[in-house]
């Protein structure tokens, strides 16, 4: 341990912690450019300098470690000039057009300026040209002129990828970053170095001129493309997701997310519908509840084969209702396993499983048992199941399977299908029912490491969209069986409520992000 | 005048009023009197010069009203050199403006130096308070409010929604460069 003192502050650290590190623990803000904690630090940028009484010159805090009885000074006026003397510098080239940049807003060197800078330019002289909107990779565009040369996607690409496609090349004024020659950013975390880019020097192709980042409402979300759970910001405004942005937790995702992960915000809005229908007819949610309750009900007291086919898509707090309605209203065990197909996973975040809470569903159903999807495409060819009830149109199996699954689904007496999305499978059921997307309720996915996560609500359904918990729910209570929760928190309270010890340890909701970042 | 207490404390004032010769009984010399007041009037605010006249009505839509400078009234899209629009996309009026009028759809621009344009930019000016805010915000001087023109009445709702070509109809080149001095 080391005890230091940092502008007034005693404060005691670990050996080796940089005096930036300290200064946040001792709540003192220090401005930085190319530190990012997870991230070396090549000491670059020298927006961190401060003074260290015995050091005849100023020290790069995120560089310099900690050490016993050091006194810092992080707003002393030495500091102040060289703060202000290395924010001149780096507007010298600097084209200052935040009115058409995408990082206005959510800039660095926006605040530092307002923060601890001020003043006007004295450069009188042309500015050095560079290059501008350049395609460094597909999903991400890089301008020269507004680069500070932090160096963080660098040393990105080579920390945490491992990839190593970037460099700087020229030097001085004219140095820029590019890709060595014949290669492109396209690994599959290329847009990670947008998040990290502290000026807008690289933007991401999918997000650039969409909107301003001021307008947006940022709600804490949970990633659903694959089984990892990165825990992001879904930002949205007017009611759409505008972009994933990960946010930090240091089980999970630490501070990174892929990018098919960071695209897979459009599946919210793709092809929604939007209204209940009875066979072709649009229906209102009275309507549709009575007669699929009417409809079930007469199934359920003809002991007919009814087949019930479990999303690993859905939160955990609607797979429980899944199951007590599938326990006490269809009566029936045959559960089926819907989701998405295995995809491939990469050895860093993207897993294979693509379904964000199988974990989840396997602790909400315990100990029952579930069969493949494909013994289901058997059973409905040799008609041994009447009805057909499926949670989400996601089907685990390839496309030969799938379309021999849509063939066979006329020998189905009666299909149910509750989604969020209209499509081929949704035009072949009997009643659709329109479910929220999980930017549309609150909700628990379990990851595939056990850790459950909550994820809020961030805008209203679309339209007539309902919560695949409330549907059930609804339905349930026209076939007169009360579930009798009241509210969200009521159903979290029951949903892993087993005696043996929890499937899923309940992690914190959020981890705070540290202050340095 | 005199005044008298009377038991009910009701104070009874009597008003002695001036007695009327005989060409004022007659009421023809008072009534000419009169009506000259009133030609003075008609004719000195029928008058071509508009400035001359007592009165603030005008014979709309014949004469127009003369507007201070610095009166807001129509919003114009200013342009560049070479007559594309000056507007960058920043969407910094769309953010201040109070009633939300504004409605922007930013593009990628062909040539590199601009980057930025508005594919789409409608004013609602039914729902525009003209109180000149996006004016104030602007960092580019594109969008103004000087046309010295007021909004006209609109027919249908849809009339309402200025649309970009129609607001750089009335635009002109400024005088502020493009980017900056030092851009």
């Amino acid at each position: 341990m080391a005890k230091a003192i940092i502008d007034g502050t005693e404060i005691e650290v670990d050996k080796g912690t940089s005096i930036l590190r300290a200064a946040a623990d001792a709540g003192h803000e220090i401005p930085h450019f190319c530190y990012h904690p997870a991230l070396s630090s090549p000491a670059n940028c020298r927006m961190c300098l401060v003074e260290v009484e015995g050091m005849p010159k100023l020290m790069p805090s995120c560089y310099t470690q900690v050490s016993d009885n050091m006194v810092v000074h992080t707003k002393s006026e030495r500091v102040i000039k060289a703060q202000k003397a290395v924010l001149e510098f780096i507007l010298i080239n600097h084209p200052v057009d935040c009115p058409i940049c995408d990082q206005a807003g959510e800039c660095k060197l926006q605040d530092y300026y307002i923060d601890y800078d001020t003043q006007d330019s004295r450069l009188r002289s042309q500015k050095q040209n560079k290059v501008k909107a350049h395609a460094i990779g597909p999903e991400v565009v890089y301008d020269g002129e507004r680069c500070i040369l932090c160096t963080r996607c660098i040393r990105f690409c080579e920390e945490v990828t491992e990839t190593a496609e970037l460099t700087v090349v020229e030097r001085g004024d004219r140095a820029e970053i590019r890709t060595f020659p014949g290669k492109s950013l396209d690994n599959d975390y290329s847009v990670c170095v947008t998040d990290i880019c502290p000026v807008g020097a690289l933007t991401a192709r999918d997000f650039r001129f969409k909107t301003r980042v001021w307008l947006l409402t940022s709600t804490e979300s949970v990633c659903t493309g694959c089984s990892q759970g990165c825990n992001i910001h879904l930002d949205h405004f007017r009611n759409e997701a505008q972009r994933y942005r990960p946010r930090f937790n240091a089980e999970v995702n630490d501070y990174w997310m892929c990018d098919s992960g960071r695209l897979s915000y459009k599946e919210l809005h793709a092809d929604r519908l939007l209204a209940p229908v009875i066979n072709g007819a649009e229906a209102n949610w009275y309507e549709v509840c009575r007669n699929t309750a009417n409809k079930l009900t007469k199934a359920v007291e003809a002991e007919k084969n009814i087949a019930f086919v479990v999303s690993p898509q859905a939160s955990c707090e609607d797979l429980l209702i899944a199951k007590r309605f599938t326990d006490e209203v269809l009566k029936t065990d045959s559960l089926y396993l819907g989701g998405k197909a295995a995809g491939k996973a990469d050895g860093f975040l993207r897993q294979a499983d693509n379904n964000p809470n199988r974990r989840g569903m396997e602790a909400v159903f315990q100990d029952r048992a579930f069969k493949p999807f494909s013994d289901l495409i058997e059973e409905i060819k040799s008609q041994k199941v009447d009805v057909l009830y499926m949670m989400g149109s996601h089907v685990p199996v390839d496309a030969d399977s799938r379309a021999e699954f849509l063939n066979a689904l006329s020998n189905v007496e009666l299909f149910i299908l509750q989604t969020p999305t209209q499509g081929d499978l949704s035009e072949m059921s009997n009643i659709s029912l329109p479910s929220c997307t999980h930017a549309e309720k609150s909700g628990t996915f379990v990851n595939f490491d056990g850790i459950a996560q909550v994820f809020q609500q961030a805008f209203a359904p679309k339209d007539g969209a309902l919560a695949d918990g409330e549907i059930l729910t609804r339905i349930a209570k026209r076939m007169d069986v009360d579930f009798g929760y009241k509210n969200l928190s009521e159903i979290q309270d029951t949903m892993f409520n087993i005696p043996e010890p929890p499937p899923a340890e309940v992690a914190e909701e959020t981890q705070t992000e540290p202050s340095a970042e | 005048m005199s005044a008298k207490k009377t038991e009910n404390t009701v104070v009874v004032r009597k008003v002695v009023r001036r007695k009327m010769n005989f060409a004022e009984r007659t009421y023809i010399p008072e009534f000419a009197k009169g009506l000259a007041v009133t030609m003075r009037q008609f004719f000195k605010n029928s008058q071509p010069n508009v400035e001359k006249r007592d009165t603030f009505t005008r014979m709309y839509p014949e004469e127009k009203t003369v507007y201070p400078d610095r009166y807001r009234g129509h919003h114009r899209l200013m342009l560049r050199d070479d007559g594309q629009v000056r507007c960058v996309a920043c969407m910094c009026c769309s953010t201040v403006c109070p009633a939300n009028c504004i409605h922007i759809t930013a593009a990628e621009h062909d040539d590199i130096s601009i980057e930025k344009y508005p594919s789409v930019f409608v004013i609602d000016e039914l729902r525009c308070i003209m109180c000149g805010l996006c004016v104030d915000a602007c960092p580019c001087d594109a969008i103004r409010m000087d046309s010295g023109e007021h909004i006209q009445p609109f027919g249908e709702r849809g009339e309402a929604f200025l649309n970009r070509d129609l607001l750089m109809s009335k635009g002109s080149l400024s005088m502020a460069v493009q980017g900056g001095e030092n851009g």
